[in-house]
């Protein structure tokens, strides 16, 4: 798999695949990532994974580029030869109940009307099959999932929302998720989760993870209800 | 989003376990304590008044219980930085007194702090005449144009050679869309054709250039993933000059090795060192 390494402002290092994403490529960068932390300890101050890079942030003045760059090259090399790494763990797929309904998605009408789909049809099509979790970031506890089925792609509002509730669902180009907590956004919004996703009095804070399986799961309005979500 | 003033406060008052202190941006604040207190205001220098009495600025000051002290309008810059002695002692988040007001986490109540608001004092340390270190030390010298200098990276080699080159030839200007988030510049449009990436982590001082071309220099509070393309980012010792900028300051980018970028970092730790002590 080829990669490129480079430096990411004054105290990062970013390793880039130059491969599209896939479940394989991000168990691959999480095995990465939990070497890197074994290996350089308190040196890291934090580390990323997105769709196709792990960006390692060090502590200022302690990050010995060549050291780092050389090791980064070997340890990737070293992994991504390896079939071991690849092998998907058994774990356990995340489900999240989910009130597909206009009156707390306001996208979901106009938009099945795009897609030329009815609603039922739409919320089917989210629901049928588990997502891969590629990402987490942009809010505490927001997991980027994919990949939406290609009959569900869809471009972002032009003009964001300034307020989307805490518990949105909603997709954009191939991806979906759930809003956690109250921010602004663009995707499209097609229904409610009333499963709380970000908790710092939780261990861990984040109810989804980078690598978990998530699937969806269409509830009706007095299970949304009594879950705790709000119309 | 000042870092050296703050730490310039802290070594003032003998803070030494990262005592908070309060970001104050543009000043005008009104602040009274329960008891007697040593304190300095570091950072953009603002007009200070103790029960309506102006006294110095950047120096350490005895507050009476009870005494009000005002915070006027800094004359240049837009952080100020509030310290009294033994920190505020608001409950830690993340092993952080930090507040993420965007995420409702962290500080008193999660959000900026409001009028009739009540922080709490920590243990005040009793003052020590070597901990009279300089108040003043901050970066607010004036410059005409303010070089922010960048390490290339992401994708700076997978843009077009011509928007590099204006990047790095021409002046923009600070906007008032700028926040602890980013920092977004006007001048001439970078289009580069490409509306967005696969999400990956951002740094601090990514320039980020959305479709629209006008370029955001994301600061401390930025989104931890982005997906515009960047083509470098601007060395936290800049950052902070950026940081203190008002609307309408000129700006150019240079670019810079990481090597560079070390020397700078290390030079500057050196100078604060050695100021602070």
């Amino acid at each position: 798999m080829a990669f490129t390494i480079g430096p990411a402002g004054d105290t990062a290092m970013r390793l880039s695949f130059q491969e599209p994403p896939s479940p394989r490529l991000t168990r691959l960068l999480l095995q990465l990532q939990r070497t890197a932390q074994d290996y350089f300890f308190n040196a890291l101050s934090d580390s990323v994974v997105g769709y196709a890079t792990l960006t390692l942030f060090f502590t200022p003045l302690s990050l010995q580029r060549d050291q780092v760059a050389a090791w980064l090259e070997k340890t990737a090399r070293s992994l991504s030869d390896s079939q071991e790494t690849h092998a998907a763990h058994s774990k356990e797929t995340v489900v999240l109940p989910v009130f597909y309904d206009p009156a707390v998605a306001p996208d979901l009408v106009t938009l099945a009307d795009d897609l030329g789909m009815t609603i039922d049809t739409l919320t089917t099509l989210h629901s049928a099959t588990p997502y891969f979790a590629y990402a987490t970031g942009f809010a505490p506890g927001f997991c980027y999932l994919g990949t939406l089925d290609p009959r569900l792609k869809t471009p972002r509002l032009s003009t964001p929302r300034q307020r989307v509730p805490a518990g949105a669902v909603a997709i954009a180009d191939q991806q979906t998720a759930v809003y956690p907590c109250e921010s602004p956004g663009g995707w499209r919004i097609i229904g409610a989760c009333p499963v709380t996703l970000f908790d710092l009095a939780a261990t861990p804070v984040s109810r989804l993870a980078v690598g978990d399986s998530v699937r969806f799961e269409a509830i009706d309005e007095q299970t949304y209800c009594s879950l705790g979500g709000k119309l | 989003m000042d870092p050296l003033a703050l730490k310039a406060g802290q070594h003032c008052l003998g803070h030494c376990a990262g005592e908070a202190a309060i970001e104050i941006a543009y000043g005008n604040v009104r602040a009274t304590p329960s008891h007697d207190c040593a304190m300095v205001v570091t950072g953009a220098p603002a007009m200070l008044l103790i029960d309506n009495e102006p006294i110095p600025t950047k120096s350490i000051q005895i507050l009476g219980a009870g005494q009000s002290l005002i915070i006027g309008p800094p004359s240049e810059g837009i952080y100020s930085y509030l310290h009294v002695a033994g920190g505020f002692s608001t409950a830690p988040i993340f092993d952080s007194r930090s507040t993420s007001p965007r995420e409702g986490i962290g500080g008193l109540h999660g959000g900026y702090l409001r009028d009739h608001d009540v922080v709490p004092l920590g243990d005040s340390v009793p003052l020590i005449d070597t901990y009279r270190a300089n108040p003043g030390l901050c970066n607010m010298e004036q410059r005409a144009v303010l070089t922010l200098r960048y390490v290339p990276g992401y994708q700076y080699d997978e843009l077009a050679p011509a928007l590099i080159q204006r990047l790095n030839g021409e002046h923009f200007e600070v906007t008032a869309k700028a926040n602890r988030m980013g920092v977004t510049l006007n001048g001439p449009l970078l289009k580069t054709g490409v509306e967005s990436l696969l999400s990956e982590a951002t740094c601090q001082g990514a320039i980020q250039i959305p479709p629209d071309g006008n370029p955001i220099v994301l600061m401390k509070d930025r989104q931890t993933m982005g997906g515009y393309p960047i083509p470098g980012a601007v060395i936290e010792s800049d950052c902070v000059r950026l940081a203190q900028v008002r609307p309408g300051q000129k700006v150019r980018f240079a670019a810079c090795t990481p090597q560079e970028a070390d020397n700078i970092r290390w030079l500057e730790h050196h100078y604060a060192e050695t100021r602070l002590r």
